[in-house]
């Protein structure tokens, strides 16, 4: 479905634009530019949206400056929140559920001091800029993962293929190709059968 | 010069038990939707805050202070006695914070609080709730879509990892990870 001339969503319940460096092809779905109200990016192509994929409306891309976003073809995200500050990659086939949390930054410095220090120099919390020291981790979601709903994704984190999140889970380290994990942590319950084939959209 | 304002852009209407401080900016159009408490003041936000699309659910009787240079975006405050949160304290996307269970744990006051609840009724009171006041000290940063339960102090500096469910004192500096949430670390 592609954008109207002026970069609107056709039908958008929302009075908003999608940003130029956002490459949504033809034949990708979203529900409304709500969704790139809060992506700051500066890169050309700094969001890439593959054909096939469908973004429905609670889906936000909270991007800084650096960061930059690829969904993959037929990938569904039903509200996911993705906090980017370096990248954020989720392959084809992903079934992302509601209100899930991707950041691949904690944006502000770990150190309470330090946290302090930068809240008073900038004097309110609205103002807090990109911080350095709070190094981003890239986040990778490898084809046909699931994801279920109320789950964190913290940095640095790679999802293998065909893997499973259950709902609620916090994932803080990686997760093996067709496996099955829950838990807050999460860790694996199960492992999948792989699939012998690849279908074509 | 605090500024509140709705959704839509027109002027957020806060009650008169509500203080908010200088350089606040307060914004949501269901912030005081379940807004009851009759205490004065009721609810007291600190100077340069940035607090958007919160909901402040207080019961007749809470009080809730919020400190200075806090921010805080689709926080969930549910009080029926009290809530505090320090300075310099930042809290992530769908946070809430409960100071009640809401409903007794025994059964058997359970199935009287159930009948007290419904359209049967008839005027009878609530068995009693359980309540502790929830404090978060200063500068203690809370990820998104975390949840922290009645009674739970949170020391000074701590660093709560999204999804976690608080159910303990944190103590001062700690990092905390997990439901039940676990002491990882420090910072």
């Amino acid at each position: 479905m592609p954008l109207l001339a002026d970069r609107r969503v056709p039908y958008d319940w929302f009075d908003g634009r999608v940003p130029d460096n956002v490459d949504i092809h033809d034949d990708a779905y979203i529900e409304s530019a709500f969704s790139f109200e809060e992506c700051r990016a500066l890169a050309p192509h700094a969001v890439r949206i593959a054909r096939g994929a469908h973004l429905y409306s609670a889906t936000i891309f909270d991007i800084g400056e650096r960061g930059r976003v690829e969904v993959g073809e037929c990938s569904m995200l039903n509200g996911a929140r993705l906090i980017c500050d370096e990248r954020i990659s989720i392959g084809a086939f992903a079934t992302i559920s509601w209100n899930v949390m991707f950041l691949d930054s904690y944006r502000v410095p770990t150190d309470p001091l330090l946290r302090r220090a930068l809240l008073k120099s900038v004097g309110h919390p609205r103002l807090l800029p990109f911080d350095p020291a709070a190094a981003a981790r890239a986040i990778t979601i490898h084809d046909n993962v699931w994801i279920g709903f109320d789950v964190c994704v913290l940095p640095g984190v790679t999802i293998g293929e065909g893997a499973v999140v259950g709902a609620r889970s916090v994932v803080t380290e990686d997760v093996a190709p067709y496996f099955v994990v829950a838990g807050n942590p999460a860790r694996p319950i199960r492992e999948l059968e792989r699939p012998s084939e690849r279908p074509t959209p | 010069m605090s500024e509140t304002h709705n959704a839509l852009e027109e002027r957020l209407v806060i009650p008169a038990n509500v203080q908010v401080g200088s350089d606040s900016v307060l914004t949501g159009k269901d912030t005081f939707r379940r807004f009851f408490s009759e205490l004065d003041p009721a609810l007291t936000i600190g100077a340069h805050c940035h607090i958007s699309g919160a909901q402040f659910a207080l019961g007749k009787r809470a009080s809730v202070h919020v400190g200075d240079y806090v921010f805080a975006a689709h926080l969930i405050v549910l009080a029926e006695q009290d809530i505090s949160i320090g300075n310099c304290v930042l809290i992530g996307f769908n946070v809430v914070l409960a100071d009640t269970d809401f409903h007794p744990i025994e059964p058997a006051a359970r199935m009287l609080d159930a009948i007290a609840v419904s359209p049967l009724a008839r005027g009878r009171a609530r068995p009693p709730i359980a309540c502790a006041p929830v404090i978060i000290e200063d500068d203690v940063w809370i990820g998104p879509n975390v949840t922290i339960l009645k009674g739970v102090r949170v020391g000074a500096g701590a660093f709560i990892e999204p999804g976690s469910l608080v159910t303990r004192d944190v103590p001062a500096r700690a990092r905390v990870l997990g439901n039940p949430a676990q002491i990882i670390g420090e910072v």
